[in-house]
């Protein structure tokens, strides 16, 4: 014999008889007396407000039911109707969107080694690219975009956007840029911004930007030849 | 207590956030205290056209949100004393805003604040919902341009079913040349069209560009025409009576200018 032909929910107001709409008011009568007969005991002396779903009852069958439940669980059944409120929704899994990191006391610590992401691809005005670890960028960061990691940020190309490295609060991340150029450079909690006065630059001159105190500092990281 | 304009125009590009920045800064060097607030959010271009894009820590959605307070947010332009821009967030869009959050937020810093400019980005949806949420006034753009003047004409009709009685209409990017050989529509023509009340024209200026490029609104020009119309338009809000100035006929301004540059013959 199946076993879910029938099931019964308890919710707030009362019980819910939950029936499949395939099976024949026979089944069902079977299946909630068999039922009754292990668990009814449970509601013995009870006041039951009942309702029920899944399958349409006439009013004869409704009542056939209700005086089932009477009988089997010595409960008194306050009344016995079909249920129309929607079911319940199971509470949906909501997609979270990436939220800031909070400064906290355990920050990523993967610096030197740990989870890193690598985006390939131009970071446009109104992108977001975040991870927590390391990120590495193999393309622009054009002005209007965001890069956010709790670890160290390089991007393979020019940075002309938002920059947030150790984001988590890890004064230790560098930023590193073939063309280090931010209208923003965050370092865990110290921020910066490039000077008013823009300078027109011909050549790519890889860069990198660290935090010493609450100062950034950037420098060239390649060794420098005089031509 | 301040009062909060909203600049809206339905169709893009017709020149919002520079006339935003314009009539703010305007209001600033006038002695008023004055809160730029963009609501593009997702396509933020007061920051950029104000100068202050670096500056950015914090942004309206962190305002509604409750991350940070509104005195954190707010930028202050540290060229004109008394001027405060709130910028939108770009990593976001519309509907991270709700019309009663823009007008709880409004009515806190009409407060302290004596003109709160809202930019409204183009089109009907949520974000021009929010903006015109908590104004007091509204200042209509348009330019001389059909499409321009159709879109004109909705928000007109939408700010009056949201009870923004009374919006201005900013005629922008005028060509005098173009409106004398007949190719564009005339200031009456538009008027005829949208019947609401002028505030200003702005006649079509290179140095507008330039100006924007460079995040320095051109009202502080002197030798822009686009900055003195904006002048007078600033005066206008503030109540006093300026005429228009006549760019059809000879008499005008455009004229006197030429003139004075032998760019005329008679």
């Amino acid at each position: 014999m199946e076993e879910n032909v029938i099931s019964f929910k308890a919710t707030v107001n009362g019980l819910i008889l939950i029936m499949r709409e395939e099976d024949d008011f026979e089944t069902v009568l079977e299946h909630v007396e068999k039922k009754l007969e292990s668990s009814g005991r449970f509601f013995k002396g009870a006041s039951l407000a009942v309702k029920y779903r899944g399958r349409k009852l006439s009013t004869a069958q409704a009542q056939q039911i209700a005086e089932l439940l009477t009988q089997k669980t010595n409960a008194e059944i306050k009344s016995f109707e079909e249920d129309f409120s929607l079911p319940e929704k199971e509470p949906e899994e909501v997609e979270k969107g990436w939220e800031k990191p909070k400064m906290r006391l355990m920050f990523f610590k993967g610096l030197e080694e740990g989870l890193t992401r690598f985006y390939r691809g131009t970071v446009r005005s109104g992108q977001l690219v975040s991870y927590e670890g390391n990120l590495v960028i193999i393309g622009d960061v054009n002005p209007g975009g965001e890069v956010i990691a709790t670890g160290n940020v390089i991007v393979m190309g020019s940075l002309r956007g938002m920059v947030h490295a150790g984001a988590d609060g890890n004064k230790e991340a560098v930023v590193a840029a073939l063309n280090l150029q931010p209208t923003q450079l965050r370092i865990a909690d110290v921020i910066t911004r490039s000077p008013d006065t823009k300078e027109a630059r011909q050549a790519l001159i890889p860069e990198l930007a660290t935090v010493k105190g609450d100062l950034v500092y950037i420098e060239r990281f390649l060794p420098q030849y005089k031509g | 207590m301040g009062e909060v304009i909203v600049v809206t125009s339905g169709k893009g590009g017709v020149g919002k956030t520079t006339t935003t920045a314009n009539i703010g800064t305007g209001l600033a060097l006038a002695g008023k205290k004055v809160v730029l607030i963009d609501t593009d959010i997702g396509l933020r271009n007061l920051d950029v056209v104000m100068g202050l894009e670096n500056r950015i820590v914090y942004d309206l959605v962190d305002v509604v949100e409750g991350f940070c307070r509104v005195k954190q947010a707010l930028i202050k332009d540290k060229r004109y004393e008394g001027l405060y821009l709130l910028p939108a967030a770009q990593t976001r869009d519309k509907t991270a805003v709700n019309p009663q959050q823009m007008m709880k937020l409004c009515q806190e810093l009409k407060e302290e604040y004596d003109y709160i400019i809202v930019d409204c980005p183009a089109g009907i949806e949520q974000g021009f919902k929010n903006a015109i949420a908590g104004a007091d006034r509204a200042i209509v753009v348009t330019t001389p341009e059909v499409s321009a003047v159709r879109d004109a004409d909705r928000i007109i009709g939408l700010l009056e079913a949201n009870e923004l009685r009374n919006p201005k209409l900013l005629v922008n990017r005028l060509r005098v040349d173009m409106v004398k050989r007949g190719d564009m529509m005339t200031i009456d023509d538009i008027i005829d069209i949208l019947a609401i009340g002028l505030i200003g024209v702005v006649p079509d200026d290179e140095k507008i560009i330039v100006s924007t490029n460079r995040g320095e609104p051109a009202i502080n020009d002197d030798k822009s025409l686009a900055g003195q119309a904006y002048r007078n338009i600033v005066k206008r809000i503030m109540g006093e009576e300026v005429p228009f100035t006549n760019f059809d006929e000879d008499s005008g301004f455009i004229f006197k200018l030429k003139k004075l540059f032998g760019l005329q013959a008679n």
